[in-house]
């Protein structure tokens, strides 16, 4: 390593701090051109806030970055990569209705040709280049959900190395990649560094550590331990200066937990509390779990991000489906299917995220403290005396009698407060009332309160997924003392930590978790940090086999009905009408088909172009009306042919473009989903429609506008070519503009949208400003083919128009679709109508089958889609 | 910094308030006999009740657009059968079943894991298309007269009782009971509620059919007044919705609650009524300008919860930072 090598990135001092937690307290950072700087820490001990803070998406309270010697002043992750500082999450963010080749190219901004059409060949080419750095057979076609996750992740890191950024953040990238995968991605760290790039990297494991990186800083609690020259480190040092103390010392220094048990071998004539045989989950997130946990124990299970913990906590939680093997609580073998058969056998489970998957942040923290509990506060009348709850394995005693009239269902504030209150004393949770939202609390108080759910459910096994994470020093104290209270009094406690000090102090036994499987187990006054942590590291024969399950990309081709199913059906139904009616095939009635066909795939397109960005707009039908009454109304000005159909076709043009775009303005800026917008507007024109109409004929319309008819007088219908020619433009918009293919980014993912640096304001309200015109087109088509105004015309059209998009394949919850499928999808409901014209089915009672074609489609998406996963 | 989140409750119900004065002064500054509000309100209270049932859907996070399809379908189930000889008592009770059964398959595709959007836009269409041709698209007027007259109960319409059943009934279980709980916290939190070990499907399925039912209780009532008319339930969900909205429950799911609904009923109906005394003196008003200011109404309303729920939450958002680490 090149010890002149140029400074790129410094930070001095930064501090950060969120309520209750210091997360990073001045540290000092500095990363050198072409070097490998591993950044290495427990959970909790700043690295992600560290890298969030270079990456932009944080700002630091005080203390200053700087790249290249320039201030970094920008506030947003786009910003930073654009100054060359590229990040790769562990969780990578993509777009999983989108192709790997866009999702590639979307990185760093799609390419354009001339006239600023969208290049594919330049996208596939990168494309190809980057999948060929990754060796892998990965088709660059392939919807990216499909792909494991392994691949994604190469697939960005590749990316990003032939991309020439200045600084890179890996962000534990073997986390998911086994050890074939690693060495590969080893080879781009080493070209990354010839290239002159700095190289931040954050990893759990040592070897990796040891072998990749020039300095190593050590991060714990929020400061900075040190920086050290690789040479001057070896793996202990390491250990030593995440875990605080010295190792030999750590077995005699830690206090053994008082009243605990050593492990006895001959303890069999005591039923354990929780037996776990056999475990397995199909999906080989774990495998042959098998352990016991008796009455007042706590096991620490200790193991990588990956190696199975949650997944197998969840599993005995009910939360996940299990393949094979039993559960035994107290000797009874449960059959656990969802989370409340645990429950109603004992066992309470505390998640890992504690804002998604714990909290109900807008409900008060006596709402939070009773949810699972509801039925054991059920009272008709208040009590005479306490309602004491404690930590035995009995619920509190009530009256058998209120409990049979009340049938469980009444919920009694009176006495919900009373446990609430008791149980916010004892856990010492700060705050002011009961009845205040939980989102006003401390991370740490808010998790005391999620403890003391379960509590109130007094659990014989309790199941702590990483409980103090993200939680303040004083707090995580507090809680180990609850905890170990609670096992003193008889629960069983599994508790989850990638912590191995709070492991070490507070279990009685270790079990570590390693590819899905258990790799140890010991007592805990028995066992040194450097074993724990070496029992958790993956073996390479371990982590080939399960990450190789993992890594398996789904290349199952098309999904079954696609255009071709489509074609097929459409082929079907016309022959069977051709067969069953006498002049199907005449010219008049074929070309009425087609005539119609052209007017509902304008109308397809436009739901379809406001349903891909991730909206609906059921304001179509009146907005139609609307458009078509402007137009109408200017005929009635006196002014030549000449002047007036083109000043009416530009008014109904006008009109639909403005209501679309006040639609899809009213939902971006008032936060309100487009369905309650759109309901609202369609009243709204409608009422408008009435206004402009009844009582005025609409009379004066000049012959020549009837050209454009859908049904002329005349035998050539211009409405089939106008239609072919909105349909090319709108092929044209959604495949090779850019603004067209951000249309689907936002709609596949917004999130990641956001993070590529999609202006969600811009692509939004295109979609429904282009919806709207598609509207305001068709409206001309109508208004041609009736020469008058009617004040109920398109009522109810919208519901077909979402057919024709649904059916014609595209996806209801945004991303997908295409052109061709919506006018396949127009065509179908054309032929649908026919058929049902020949079964005398007329108006509005067709509105059945549109309804069950909707939901025939929404289902068969969601059904296929389920079976891709 | 931790400040008192009530002042957000007492401003969002402002608006309601205000609404609910100008709309009362609008109604009794031109009503000349009280009295005749009551056959007026009959369609409102019909409202009210779907509006009702259709907050407990909203509180967890769903919708239903086809109250007034269920509606229609039972209606013309009960009219049929009764013209076709049938006594009104076991026609009415198969309506309501038929009520329950459809809001029971939108309770199936929601479980299903469809969005609730969709799925009743979709059964909108099915039902009141299903309803048109059960009776060939022709109204049923011409009904046998009942054995008791039930459009009447005690003086007051029959309507204003299922109001008062249906709201008591969800006083009661939202604001009563577990179930109710469970309710705010599946729109709070969905994921959160699956891991309280909460039956967030069951709970669902059983709203929906709720909300069928309370159709087709209506629909009788309907019936037996004016007999099987299918078109004339449209846009009754719009006007439900509504309700809901102005009432402060928010769309979103997770806050809200039925006596906000109820003011929120309130509110809507004295606006209809009072323009309608009002068109009476001004010619513009016609009825599509009174629907016009419903739908503003709704969106103006909705966009001011949702303002007010955000600024709520911003004083909050400093909380979330401490999982970062």
């Amino acid at each position: 390593m090149n010890v002149a090598a140029p400074t790129l990135l410094k930070l001095e001092q930064v501090t950060k701090s969120f309520p209750g937690v210091r997360a990073l307290a001045g540290v000092d950072f500095d990363l050198r051109a072409g070097e490998v700087h591993a950044l290495v820490g427990e959970n909790g001990a700043g690295k992600s806030t560290l890298i969030n803070i270079i990456s932009g998406v944080l700002q630091p309270d005080s203390g200053c970055c700087r790249l290249e010697g320039e201030l970094c002043d920008w506030t947003d992750p786009v910003a930073a990569r654009k100054t060359g500082i590229v990040t790769v999450h562990q969780e990578a963010d993509f777009f999983p209705t989108l192709s790997v080749a866009e999702n590639i190219a979307l990185l760093h901004g799609l390419p354009t040709r001339k006239f600023g059409f969208v290049n594919w060949s330049a996208m596939q080419k990168t494309a190809q280049k980057v999948i060929g750095a990754v060796g892998e057979p990965i088709g660059a076609g392939v919807p990216a959900d499909r792909l494991s996750v392994a691949h994604r992740h190469m697939l960005q890191i590749a990316a990003t190395v032939l991309r020439s950024a200045k600084v890179v953040v890996l962000d534990e990238p073997t986390s998911a990649l086994t050890s074939v995968e690693a060495s590969w991605l080893f080879e781009q760290v080493a070209r990354l560094k010839a290239e002159g790039v700095g190289v931040i990297y954050i990893s759990h494991r040592q070897e990796e550590v040891l072998a990749l990186s020039d300095r190593i800083t050590v991060l714990r609690d929020g400061r900075k331990i040190w920086t050290k020259d690789r040479q001057d480190v070896d793996g202990k040092l390491l250990i030593q200066a995440m875990v605080g103390r010295d190792l030999e010392a750590s077995s005699s220094e830690l206090q053994p937990r008082p009243g605990s048990a050593t492990v006895d071998a001959g303890q069999d004539h005591v039923v354990p509390r929780l037996e776990v045989c056999d475990l397995n989950d199909g999906k080989g997130r774990f495998q042959g779990i098998n352990f016991h946990l008796d009455a007042g124990e706590i096991i620490g299970v200790y193991g990588l991000i990956g190696a199975g913990r949650t997944e197998m906590a969840r599993a005995i939680f009910g939360l996940e489906p299990v393949v094979s093997g039993r559960v035994l609580v107290d000797g009874e073998p449960i059959k656990i299917r969802r989370p409340q058969d645990a429950v109603r056998a004992g066992i309470a489970y505390l998640p890992e995220d504690r804002l998604r998957e714990g909290l109900c942040r807008g409900l008060t923290i006596r709402a939070n403290a009773v949810l699972p509990t509801l039925d054991r506060w059920t009272q008709l009348f208040r009590p005479s005396g306490e309602t004491a709850f404690s930590y035995s394995s009995h619920p509190p005693h009530q009256e058998p009698w209120i409990k049979r009239w009340s049938l469980g269902l009444l919920a009694n504030r009176p006495v919900e407060k009373q446990v609430t209150r008791q149980v916010v004393q004892q856990l010492e949770v700060r705050q002011r009332t009961i009845e205040q939202p939980i989102s006003q609390l401390s991370g740490g108080n808010q998790q005391k309160v999620v403890l003391g759910r379960w509590l109130l459910a007094a659990p014989k096994v309790m199941i702590l997924d990483e409980p103090t994470r993200g939680v303040d020093v004083g707090a995580k104290a507090e809680i180990h003392r609850i905890l170990r209270q609670i096992a003193d009094r008889g629960c069983a406690i599994l508790m989850i930590s990638s912590e191995l000090p709070e492991i070490q102090r507070h279990s009685d036994r270790i079990m570590v978790l390693r590819s899905g499987k258990i790799s140890d187990q010991w007592a805990a006054a028995e066992v040194t940090a450097t074993q724990i942590a070496e029992a958790a590291l993956p073996g390479e024969k371990a982590s080939e086999q399960t990450a190789r399950d993992r890594n398996q990309s789904r290349h199952r081709t098309a999904r079954g009905v696609g255009e071709w199913g489509l074609a097929t059906v459409i082929a079907v139904l016309g022959v069977w009408l051709s067969l069953t009616s006498e002049n199907f095939f005449s010219w008049s009635n074929f070309g009425n088909l087609m005539a119609e066909t052209a007017l509902w795939s304008v109308l397809g397109l436009a739901a379809a172009t406001v349903i891909v960005v991730g909206g609906i707009d059921i304001s179509i039908g009146s907005l139609l009306a609307l458009s078509a009454a402007c137009a109408g109304l200017l005929f009635k000005l006196p002014l030549p042919p000449e002047i007036s159909i083109p000043l009416a076709i530009l008014a109904a043009l006008a009109v639909g473009l403005a209501g679309g775009l006040l639609n899809g303005f009213l939902a971006l800026v008032g936060k309100v989903h487009p369905i309650v917008v759109t309901l609202g507007m369609m009243i709204v024109y409608r009422g408008m429609v009435i206004a402009l109409v009844s009582g005025r004929q609409i009379s004066s319309v000049p012959e020549a506008f009837g050209w454009i008819s859908i049904y002329p007088a005349s035998g050539f219908r211009a409405a089939i070519v106008l239609g072919l020619v909105v349909s090319l433009v709108l092929y044209v918009i959604h495949v090779h503009r850019r603004a067209g293919r951000h249309l689907y980014a936002l709609g596949s993912s917004a999130s990641a949208a956001r993070l590529v640096g999609l202006s969600h304001a811009k692509t939004w309200l295109f979609a429904f400003a282009l919806g709207g015109l598609l509207t305001g087109i068709a409206a001309v088509m109508v208004l041609s083919a009736s020469m008058q105004m009617q004040s109920q015309l398109a009522k109810g059209w919208e519901l077909q128009a979402i057919a024709v998009a649904v059916i014609g394949g595209v996806s209801i919850t945004g991303g997908r679709g295409t052109v061709p499928g919506v006018i396949l999808g127009a065509v179908l409901l054309r032929l649908v109508n026919l058929a049902l014209v020949r079964w005398e089915i007329r108006g509005e009672q067709v509105d059945v089958f549109v309804g069950g074609l909707i939901l025939a489609a929404v289902l068969l998406d969601l059904f296929l889609r389920k079976r891709g996963t | 910094m931790k400040r008192e989140r009530f002042v957000g409750h007492r401003i969002s119900l402002l608006l309601p308030w205000l609404l609910l004065a100008l709309s009362l002064w609008l109604v009794f500054s031109q009503v000349e006999r009280p009295a005749a509000l009551v056959n007026v309100g009959v369609q409102w209270a019909r409202v009210g009740a779907l509006a009702i049932v259709m907050t407990a859907i909203i509180l967890t996070g769903g919708i239903d657009l086809s109250v007034g399809s269920m509606i229609a379908l039972s209606s013309i189930v009960m009219g049929m059968l009764w013209n076709a000889g049938w006594p009104a008592e076991v026609a009415s009770v198969l309506a309501v079943l038929v009520g329950g059964a459809a809001g029971s398959v939108n309770g199936l595709l929601v479980v299903l894991g469809l969005s609730p959007l969709v799925a009743t836009l979709a059964t909108m269409a099915f039902y009141s298309g299903l309803a048109l041709m059960l009776c060939g698209g022709e109204k049923i007027t011409k009904l046998p007269a009942p054995a008791i007259d039930t459009s009447q109960v005690a003086g007051w319409p029959s309507e204003y009782w299922v109001l008062a059943l249906v709201f008591a009934a969800a006083m009661l279980v939202v604001h009563g009971t577990r179930f109710g709980r469970w309710c705010y916290a599946i729109g709070d939190n969905p994921i959160a509620a699956r891991f309280a070990a909460l039956p967030v499907r069951r709970t669902q399925w059983w709203l929906y059919t709720a909300s069928g039912l309370v159709a087709g209780l209506l629909a009788v009532a309907y019936t037996v007044r004016k007999g099987a008319i299918p078109d004339a339930h449209q846009g009754i969900e719009l006007e439900a919705i509504a309700c809901v909205v102005v009432g402060g429950t928010l769309i979103t799911g997770g806050r809200g609650g039925i006596p906000q609904t109820l003011l929120g009923i309130v509110v809507i109906a004295n606006i209809d009524i009072g323009l309608f005394f009002l068109s009476g003196r001004f010619k513009f008003i016609g009825a599509e300008a009174r629907l016009m200011v419903v739908g503003v109404l709704l969106i103006v309303v909705a966009m001011w919860n949702e303002w007010l729920a955000r600024s709520d939450d911003r004083l909050e958002t400093r909380n979330e930072g401490a999982e970062q680490t």
